[in-house]
């Protein structure tokens, strides 16, 4: 036996402890409690306070004489109707209000007392109005009860666990809490039951397409509604069809119950479980989950076979209603036992192999099954009224539907922890964009940094660096007068500044950046007493203009300002920054000085010196010399 | 020693005397032969560390010029100290390179105006001279990089500044940074060069009022500080 081995456990996760182990309790509590007292009733319907008659004539209508018979016998009513024949004793005869209680289910039993018929409409007066499973008390008539009358109680049976009960005789009075406890268990309960049936079915026949598990939902409706037609069959005292259509309800109700029972037992065995990890065996038809293609061969077997037992049921109930209604009734018993032997395997099977994780159904299902198998034992061998199915019908419902409600919260549950994976899951996925993007930009600005000290190192060498190192020269060699080398030392700090300077208005703001130079170009203007005319038109942002370009326009201005100052002896030095017709913008630096010979070699290296630089930006450089003075113009795009 | 009594002789008002916290031995020297030279002015004392800087103080000096980096710590909150402590003293950064960077967060803290290092000795008298006359020197870069800080720091917090430039200050600020002078300024606004000063002044305190709101509004954020409801 292989089976709990290769067979890998379901997922789906139980309930919280904390609510099942009570709930659990509390549902296994209403069905013992309910049976307990169900138990009671029925001790109640048995402990008649009367002359119980357990020794009558019988005889099978019409006409035959009586023979001896004693009740109950199982085969009293295996032709029907019947009639039975005993003499009133004296008690009873003394009674105040002598009684008859017919114990066992005849709404269409009639008493004749000394020939005259008294109580009751049996077949004698036409067909019975109903053949269902009533007890019945009746009146004898105060004047004819004396003490050795005749008194005769005719029956028809319609159908039943085939058997007739003892009979009463009595107090009328004292009979009748054991007439009320009969009446509850044969019809209030099973209306009851029908009920609950009907609710159920509709539930699951309603609720198939929504919850999913669709074989389990229509076998389980189907199943609830074989339950409610078998007391459609029975329960209703006066229906308005005859009692051979109300047999014919009954049994369909009852093949019903016999074949879904089945369907719904494999479905719950097999629809939570996961597949099975080998090939079938023959043998695991009976233990473990059936696979989804062949629950759904069952459940077509099952509308089959349904379908042919009403059909056959109906040829049967053809012929001699009465006793093709006992035969049919029989052989339903026996199929109903081995169906219900077949699903205590399987159930036995599914906990063995699952372990008894969910109460609920656990103890639903071994207590209904159990149950069933105990009301056949009652009914069948000791002859009394089977209650435990009746207590079962009444909590299995509800002890299913709390364990469909775990299943589902058990998959939200599993749903919701999936989602907290994913979210767990995205989150550090996030955070690893996140550095990698972080480590991103720290490369990027390595590079910029890297980028940005390779310039100002150029910047350096370019202007402070060759400064310094001609002042060190020049120091070395004893050429350099005092004067030089503090304007020398000023320049280069000049130099610097206009670095930092370079490196602060580097935002896109050239009209800024002028700004700044002219803090640097004041003092010397002021020095040589020249008139600084400063005409900078605000030229708004200016982002193709950095640092770079920033400090190669100072010094290019620097250099054109330094050769006015020195050459040209002006009076006035202009500096002018506007937009130009292309969207550019042009600065330009004027004096009014003596001008200069572009030729001359004396200015070339300064000129020379400002076309590189100008060029190094992409930036056009003009400059015209007249008698005027001198114009430097700086165009380059903004 | 005799000469600066003789200065005190020959002025009829006191000389304002002059604080020096420069660690520089070289640039010190400097700075106090500006001040000795200046016929209104006068040393108090000089300090080459935060620690001594403190002590200084307590002297009770008019004028405090004082480097950034000092040896034991940044001279932005020795500023903040003197301002806390002596509301009338006039402060001036002494820079090497007049980087609008750290002079806007000298003002923030409450600096008065800032003097370039090396500069000539009358031109830097000049400048102090300035602000002790209650002017405010303000160099383009310096304008340019307030109105990027205030532009940013409404950016940033989404709120307005606690004590926001008036449109007039703002335009006056953007004609400094672009390079023009107080007198040109006050020509192209038709004002006096009096206002204009007395505008970059209202700048001045309005940058140290936001910078202290400003400060208060990140602790808020930091959690630093709690405000009981």
């Amino acid at each position: 036996m292989d089976g709990p081995a290769d067979y890998q456990r379901s997922m789906t996760p139980p309930m919280p402890s904390q609510v099942r182990w009570p709930a659990a309790a509390a549902i296994l509590m209403l069905l013992v409690v309910c049976w307990g007292g169900l138990l009671f009733v029925n001790a109640l319907a048995e402990n008649v306070s009367g002359r119980r008659v357990v020794e009558m004539l019988a005889s099978d209508l019409p006409g035959d004489a009586f023979v001896a018979r004693t009740l109950p016998h199982w085969h009293c009513c295996a032709t029907t109707p019947m009639r039975f024949r005993t003499t009133l004793d004296v008690e009873t005869a003394n009674a105040r209000d002598p009684a008859v209680l017919i114990v066992s289910a005849h709404d269409n039993a009639r008493l004749f007392v000394d020939g005259e018929l008294v109580a009751g409409d049996g077949p004698g007066a036409g067909d019975p109005t109903n053949w269902s499973r009533r007890p019945r008390l009746l009146h004898i008539p105060k004047p004819l009860a004396r003490a050795g009358a005749l008194i005769e109680i005719e029956v028809q049976r319609g159908v039943g666990f085939g058997h007739l009960r003892p009979i009463y005789f009595g107090e009328y009075d004292r009979l009748y809490p054991s007439y009320t406890a009969l009446h509850f268990l044969r019809a209030d309960l099973q209306a009851a039951n029908g009920i609950i049936g009907a609710f159920v079915a509709a539930f699951c026949f309603a609720g198939a397409s929504l919850l999913g598990a669709r074989g389990l939902m229509y076998s389980l409706g189907g199943l609830a509604a074989s339950w409610s037609l078998q007391v459609l069959g029975l329960a209703p005292s006066d229906p308005p069809w005859s009692g051979v259509v109300a047999n014919g309800i009954y049994f369909t109700g009852y093949l019903g119950t016999n074949v879904l029972l089945i369907w719904f037992f494999v479905e719950w065995t097999s629809v939570f479980a996961d597949k099975l990890s080998r090939p079938p065996r023959p043998l695991d038809l009976l233990l473990l989950p059936w696979p989804r293609q062949s629950r759904r061969r069952l459940a077509i077997v099952s509308v089959v076979v349904l379908a042919a037992g009403v059909a056959a049921i109906a040829l049967m109930l053809r012929g001699d209603a009465a006793i093709s209604s006992q035969d049919v009734d029989r052989v339903l018993g026996w199929l109903g036992l081995a169906a219900i032997a077949f699903c205590l395997v399987r159930v036995v099977a599914y906990y063995r192999r699952n372990g008894f994780r969910d109460l609920f159904e656990a103890s639903a299902f071994l207590f209904v099954l159990i149950a069933a198998v105990a009301d056949i034992v009652m009914v069948r061998f000791f002859f009394i009224y089977g209650v435990s199915l009746g207590a079962a019908v009444m909590f299995f419902p509800l002890a299913l539907l709390l364990s469909l409600a775990a299943r589902a919260r058990g998959v939200f549950e599993a749903a919701t922890a999936t989602a907290e994976k994913l979210n767990l899951l995205v989150a550090a996925r996030e955070r690893e964009i996140l550095d990698a993007m972080e480590e991103l930009r720290r490369n990027e600005r390595a590079a910029m940094l890297l980028e940005e000290r390779g310039r100002i190192m150029r910047d350096m060498h370019d202007g402070i660096g060759g400064q310094l190192l001609g002042l060190l020269l020049q120091a070395r060699s004893q050429k350099l007068s005092e004067t030089a080398l503090v304007s020398g030392l000023e320049q280069s700090l000049d130099d610097l500044r206009m670095v930092v300077d370079s490196l602060e208005q580097g935002e896109g703001s050239l009209t800024g950046a002028l700004g700044a130079f002219r803090s640097r170009i004041e003092p010397r203007c002021e020095a040589a007493d020249v008139e600084l005319a400063w005409q900078i038109e605000d030229v708004g942002v200016t982002p193709n203009i950095g640092p770079d370009k920033t400090l190669q326009i100072y010094r290019i201005l620097l250099e054109a300002c330094t050769n006015a100052l020195r050459h040209g002896r002006p009076r006035r030095i202009g500096v002018s920054l506007h937009r130009d017709a292309a969207g550019g913008v042009e600065i330009a630096l004027t004096d009014d000085g003596a001008g200069f010979d572009l030729g001359a070699p004396l200015s070339g290296h300064g000129l020379a010196n400002m076309q590189t630089r100008a060029d190094r930006i992409g930036a056009f450089l003009r400059v015209t010399a007249d008698a005027n003075g001198t114009r430097v113009t700086l165009s380059l795009a903004a | 020693m005799w000469r600066r009594i003789g200065y005190r002789l020959s002025q009829a008002s006191p000389r304002a005397r002059v604080a020096i916290v420069e660690d520089d031995a070289i640039l010190r020297e400097d700075l106090a032969r500006i001040v000795r030279q200046a016929s209104e002015l006068e040393v108090a004392g000089m300090a080459e560390s935060l620690a001594d800087g403190r002590d200084l103080l307590a002297t009770n000096p008019d004028v405090l010029l004082i480097d950034l980096a000092l040896p034991d710590g940044s001279g932005i909150d020795l500023i903040g100290e003197a301002r806390a402590r002596h509301a009338g003293i006039k402060i001036i950064v002494v820079s090497i390179f007049g980087d609008a960077r750290s002079v806007v967060r000298a003002i923030e803290a409450g600096a008065d105006g800032y003097l370039l290092k090396g500069a000539d000795p009358v031109e830097a008298a000049g400048a102090i001279r300035i602000v002790l006359q209650g002017g405010a020197p303000i160099s383009p870069a310096v304008a340019s990089h307030i109105l990027t800080r205030m532009r940013d720091r409404r950016g940033a917090t989404r709120e307005e500044l606690s004590a926001p430039l008036t449109e007039k200050e703002v335009a006056v600020l953007t004609d400094l940074a672009k390079g023009f002078r107080y007198k040109e300024v006050a020509r192209l606004h038709a004002i006096s060069p009096h206002t204009v000063a007395d505008h970059v002044k209202s700048i001045y305190r309005k940058l140290a009022v936001n910078s202290r709101s400003e400060a208060v509004f990140e602790a808020v954020q930091a959690g630093l500080i709690r405000f009981d409801e």
